[in-house]
């Protein structure tokens, strides 16, 4: 069976903005009944464009016909989007009126996908599987870091066999400070950007050039604090205006040997395109210091794994990765009565009930549960799959949810990674006779996330997706364990 | 474009009533009824023959048999049409009469041993003349007296080479048809099975898929993708997705590139018309259809695609009273019609109720290609077998090369011999080049050319072609290898693609080997009926097949209760009653039982269905279930039924799941008849398969058997009717919300 699907990836970072538009196919494995996304073809992908501001605001009246003419160029309705995403990433996401630039989009594109802002650990993890999962699946002994640097923040993953392991963030991008094109003469200075140069005894402000040095001292003080993330070194980098530009560390696991570190990104399609061939553009034109940064990485020690590991896409990374890895698609046998209760968006994920949760952890997380009126999710952890383990869970999650008295209009969903979705909601509801508004999405893979959407039943599955993403150091935990 | 003769217009001489053939042996007397019984009795004895109860009663019947067909001019042979069972001749035998007169003329004195004596004197001009007078019964007397030498040597003085954009079939050469089949029509699975397949230096017959679902998106998305890969690629050969006609003329007249138009063909005119929904009329059409608007019309000299093999009226029972080597040769007779680019024979693919071991598919086999070859048509083969018959990959390999002595066309490349969609076991690419390269044979010139330019072949200073470096080497189709990465991951059954000279490597062949030892065992292992009582009290009930060689060896006796289990049930006040049977694995009840009944036993108690106690019956086919909801007066019998074990060991544990509906209420059954067509229809079915640990999980499945059952019960339908009733109401409610 398969069935044509469209995605969308829209991705809304410090200086430019863009969208990619893809369909794919929803095709269902005859033997395991797994619906898997197949056939990914990017079928409209739009320019780059600057970011609209006004005033230091995001241009909420621009943006929205940014969105409506993607749309309309890459013919398709929110109606017939089954994933992807929008992402408002790096600075941009700190513009005051980013939330309400977020409900917009969500409005425009109907709550067909996850619209969201600030999500950090989400951008990197998107930025590694949008340019190089597949790279880091065929080189499976090889950790990978990838840079994804924008014009406010660098997002970075640690990731192994085509799964991401640690994630960090750090402002560190090309447009901390905006110049006039074709000069260093400054425009406009971030508040990061000011506390560097006050470091840096770089008495300079807006309509002052730069010079060379001061120029390079900057971009030093760049490449020091990405090599400290991606060595460990915190020593390199403790400085105040260090500190200052660091929002999520990404903590290095010791003797992790020979790293490849690739760069996605502005600056990374300017690393790439050079490396190719291409000679560099003319002095600042972009109006900001991403050549330079480029220029002083492939002057870097990393500079020969650039030359070896070219990702499959840099810069583009964080909206492929939205539109082919944000959506995850349910197993074919969940247990949904009731399919219109869906989509469900923002639902937090409030914990994790597991085979060997003591009666106590049950009450309490079932006491958490009843207290989100608009809905919550929970994940089940099995630890066998085995009928009478499956059933003594279900029957003790239901006897808890009947003697609470669970609101049964309430949004309850169970996400599992098991294919059991079927007879786990039918053993809790005691095979339809208890009322509960219950989902149970299995043959999912649960993100270490706050924040679930469960998106609209299509051919018998649900396209689900994670954000709210915490740092994935516990992922890496688990992957050690695994091994 | 060959001129198709109007059916009114050949002549078939009137019916006769049926002669007594006798003779007399060593003081025995042998008698036979009509040229049907003879035909039969005179044939080596197979598994199809003897459950029709055609095949000679002993040795010396069947000499006695062959010595009265022997005696028997073309004449004769001509005059006695066979009949259908309403005693009149269908339009296959009608079009097999359209021979050449002229050459028939010559011949019709001849008695059909004098025929072979001649064949086997005559150069291959003269077999070819001969062939063109012949009807599939004359074909088909001659190759019962012909022993296996026989056969080889008659068949190799022909050649029947064809032309589309490669020349097959011509003299020192050996081709083949890549058949990259995926169990869910995956692009990427069939992309890296089709890179194996010509990295083997396989598929200059045709890149051939067997779509596993039959709709004209599917299978249009499917040629517009083999389209593309070949030209990407620039292999010179053909493409075909072997759809129904209907589909691929649909697909054609949407502009998709139906480059060769293929559909299986049946001996009698019953079960092409009600099996395999095809007419004369429908395959006249598609031959002009593709004559005039092919996209090879002017390149390519024929462009119809056939595939035939033994047995298939007889399963389906509408052989007529004819035997299985005489309606193959009907086969080739209506074939013949529409001078085709390949003619694919695929006995052995029924199972053991047609060819139980090797040796009688190796001769059938050997008949057929005989058969083909002196009816005029390019013969290539695909000696087979399923892993419920007796036959191994010794005795395929055995027939691949009596065949290729023969002078096959053509084989299959089935990657490592395991079809990862339809269950059986074919040729493989590498047993095409171990073949080539035993007989001396080549692929077809042009797509020769191109391999040895890709390096898959080398050519030395003398003209020798030997493998090249990139034989056997699929990433060279790739752009990376995150590519051929993720073609890999969406391939099942392809441990390895090491090889060994022309063979995989002996780790390779060692796992798929055991993948087909463990599926066997499956096959043969029994219900152990102890341990399944330990689940659940049962009430064990018998079929009809006494022992498990009767079981497999005739279907219909585990469809039948036996009279003692007739004689215990009766009506019961259940809406449902649950079945368990052994079916084609026993061991897929033995992994599945225990965590599937306690979910549908808890599962229809939660939702107030009732339910009698379970059935198990040893030695049952899937139609057990009619009987017993008969007997028992049930609403829907939930039958559990191990599948039959393919080429993956753990799938030789997949159960299935038959929801059986016995349709009683007469407005339902008006109902079910308009659906379907079908004005007898008693029962309907909802099928859930692959109950197993790789695919749907014992215990989720007994959660899906339950929402079914409740399904079935609350819309008084299954199958269908029911997936279509349930479609309706979704539509209905978006509807509703959207207004």
């Amino acid at each position: 069976m398969t069935a044509e699907v469209k995605l969308v990836g829209l991705d809304f970072g410090t200086t430019t903005s863009s969208a990619v538009i893809a369909s794919a196919q929803l095709t269902r494995n005859a033997v395991t009944a797994k619906t898997d996304l197949t056939g990914i073809q990017e079928v409209y992908r739009s320019e780059m464009v600057f970011t609209p501001l006004i005033d230091n605001r995001l241009d909420e009246t621009a943006l929205a016909q940014y969105v409506d003419g993607w749309l309309a160029s890459g013919e398709v309705n929110p109606e017939e989007v089954f994933g992807g995403g929008a992402l408002l990433t790096g600075l941009t996401a700190q513009q005051v009126n980013a939330s309400a630039v977020v409900r917009t989009i969500r409005r425009q594109l109907r709550n067909a996908l996850i619209a969201t802002a600030d999500d950090p650990s989400l951008e990197s993890w998107l930025a590694f599987m949008g340019s190089c999962a597949g790279m880091s699946r065929t080189q499976t002994e090889v950790p990978i870091v990838n840079l994804d640097i924008g014009g406010g923040t660098t997002n970075l993953a640690l990731g192994l066999a085509g799964n991401v392991l640690r994630t960090g963030c750090l402002y560190v991008g090309a447009r901390h400070i905006e110049v006039i094109p074709g000069s260093y003469r400054i425009r406009r200075l971030s508040r990061y950007a000011q506390e560097l140069l006050a470091e840096l005894r770089i008495v300079k402000g807006v309509g002052n050039c730069l010079t060379e040095s001061e120029v390079n001292a900057v971009l030093t003080f760049y490449v020091t604090l990405l090599t400290a993330a991606i060595e460990g070194t915190a020593d390199l980098a403790e400085s105040r205006a260090a500190r200052l530009h660091k929002v999520i560390p990404l903590s290095i696991p010791h003797g992790l040997d020979n790293v490849i570190v690739t760069v996605s990104g502005g600056v990374g399609a300017l690393i790439y395109s050079h490396l190719s061939g291409e000679s560099w553009p003319s002095t600042t034109c972009y109006g900001d210091l991403g050549i330079d940064l480029a220029r002083m990485l492939l002057s870097s020690k990393w500079a020969e794994c650039f030359r070896n590991f070219v990702p499959h896409s840099a810069g583009r990374a964080t909206v492929y990765g939205l539109l082919r890895h944000n959506t995850e698609v349910s197993g074919g046998t969940l247990f949904l009565p009731n399919p219109d209760c869906l989509p469900l968006t923002d639902l937090p994920i409030l914990g994790v009930i597991a085979s060997d949760s003591t009666d106590e952890d049950i009450e309490n997380l079932t006491s958490l549960l009843q207290k989100a009126r608009h809905g919550a999710c929970v994940r089940i952890e099995l630890l066998t799959d085995d009928g009478p383990s499956v059933r003594s869970l279900a029957e003790r999650l239901s006897g808890t949810l009947k003697a609470r008295r669970f609101p049964t209009e309430q949004p309850l969903v169970l996400l599992v990674t098991e294919n059991v979705g079927k007879v786990l909601g039918n053993y809790i509801t005691e095979w339809g006779a208890l009322p509960l508004n219950l989902v149970v999405v299995d043959e999912i893979t649960v993100r270490h996330a706050q924040y679930v959407r469960i998106g609209r039943l299509h051919k018998q599955v649900v396209p689900v997706s994670f954000y709210g993403l915490h740092d994935q150091g516990d992922a890496h935990e688990d992957a050690d364990a695994a091994r | 474009m060959k001129t198709l003769t109007p059916l009114a217009d050949i002549h078939v001489p009137d019916v006769l009533r049926d002669q007594t053939y006798t003779t007399s042996c060593m003081n025995q007397q042998f008698s036979f009824q009509g040229l049907k019984a003879l035909l039969g009795a005179a044939d080596y004895s197979k598994a199809g023959e003897r459950n029709a109860g055609l095949a000679a009663s002993s040795e010396t019947a069947r000499e006695a048999a062959r010595g009265i067909l022997s005696r028997l001019t073309l004449q004769h042979l001509y005059d006695h049409p066979l009949t259908n069972e309403q005693g009149s001749v269908d339009s296959v035998m009608r079009v097999n009469y359209d021979v050449d007169g002229d050459a028939f003329a010559t011949l019709s004195t001849m008695t059909a041993g004098e025929l072979k004596n001649h064949l086997l004197r005559s150069p291959e001009s003269e077999v070819e003349r001969a062939g063109s007078a012949l009807t599939g019964v004359m074909a088909s007397a001659v190759a019962k007296l012909c022993d296996v030498h026989e056969l080889i040597l008659i068949a190799r003085k022909v050649s029947r080479p064809t032309t589309a954009r490669t020349l097959l079939g011509a003299p020192g050469r050996l081709s083949s048809r890549l058949q990259p089949n995926h169990p869910t029509d995956d692009i990427r699975g069939i992309t890296l099975l089709c890179y194996l397949g010509l990295s083997l230096g396989s598929g200059d017959a045709l890149i051939g898929v067997n779509p596993a679902v039959d709709t004209v998106e599917s299978v249009s998305s499917l040629l517009y993708h083999l389209d593309g890969l070949r030209r990407r690629i620039g292999a010179p050969t053909q493409i075909c997705v072997l759809a129904h006609i209907k589909t691929q003329l649909s697909c054609l007249e949407r502009g998709a590139p139906v480059e060769i138009l293929f559909q299986s063909l049946a001996g009698t005119e019953s079960t092409n018309l009600l099996e395999f929904d095809i007419s004369v009329d429908l395959l006249d059409r598609g031959y002009r259809r593709m004559a005039e608007n092919g996209p090879l019309k002017g390149k390519a000299e024929q462009f119809m695609y056939f595939e035939t093999g033994q047995g298939s009226e007889l399963t389906y029972g509408r052989h007529s009273g004819i035997d299985m080597t005489t309606t193959e040769a009907l086969c080739y007779g209506l074939a013949r019609r529409y001078d085709p680019f390949m003619v694919n024979n695929v006995t052995g693919f029924i199972g053991p109720e047609t060819h139980c071991d090797s040796f009688e598919m190796i001769l059938s086999n050997l008949q057929d290609h005989f058969m083909g070859k002196l009816l005029g048509l390019p013969m290539g083969m695909a000696p087979c077998y399923t892993l419920h018959s007796n036959i191994t990959l010794e005795g395929q390999q055995m027939a691949t090369e009596l065949l290729t002595a023969a002078g096959a066309n053509y084989y299959m490349d089935v990657a490592l011999n395991t079809d990862r969609m339809l269950a059986y076991f074919d040729t493989s690419g590498h047993d095409d080049q171990t073949l080539r390269e035993t007989h001396g044979r080549l692929p077809a010139s042009e797509f020769l050319e191109w391999a040895v330019s890709r390096h898959i072949f080398s050519r030395g200073t003398q003209g020798e072609v030997t493998r090249g470096p990139h034989w056997g080497d699929p990433t060279q189709f790739c752009d990376s290898e995150a590519e051929f990465n993720e073609l890999l991951c969406a391939t099942p059954a392809v441990p390895s693609f090491k090889s060994a000279g022309p063979r995989p490597a002996d780790e390779v062949q060692r796992e798929m080997r055991v993948n087909q030892a463990i599926g066997r065992e499956a096959i043969h292992a029994e219900l152990q009926i102890d341990e399944l009582e330990k689940i659940t009290s049962f009430r064990v009930i018998e079929t009809e097949a006494a022992d498990q060689e009767a079981h497999l060896n005739s279907p219909k006796l585990g469809s039948r209760l036996a009279a003692s289990s007739l004689d215990r049930l009766s009506p019961e006040d259940c809406q449902v009653q649950i079945l368990v049977s052994d079916g084609l694995s026993a061991e897929a009840v033995h992994h599945n039982a225990n965590d599937l009944l306690p979910v549908i036993l808890d599962g229809l108690k939660g939702r107030t269905v009732s339910t009698g106690q379970p059935l198990l019956a040893r030695y049952g086919r899937v139609k057990l279930a009619e009987p017993v909801a008969e007997r028992l007066e049930a609403n829907v019998i939930v039958h559990l039924i191990g599948e039959r074990p393919g080429g993956d060991a753990l799938a030789s544990r997949s159960l299935s799941a038959y929801l059986v509906y016995r349709l009683t209420d007469p407005s339902v059954r008006t109902a079910a008849s308009q659906f379907s067509g079908n004005e007898d229809v008693r029962f309907e079915v909802t099928v859930i398969s692959n109950i197993y640990s790789g695919g749907l999980p014992a215990l989720e499945a007994g959660g899906v058997i339950v929402e079914r059952v409740s399904d079935i019960l609350a819309h008084q339908a299954a199958g269908n009717r029911l997936e279509s009733l349930l479609e309706s109401e979704a539509d209905r409610q978006e509807g509703g919300d959207a207004q």
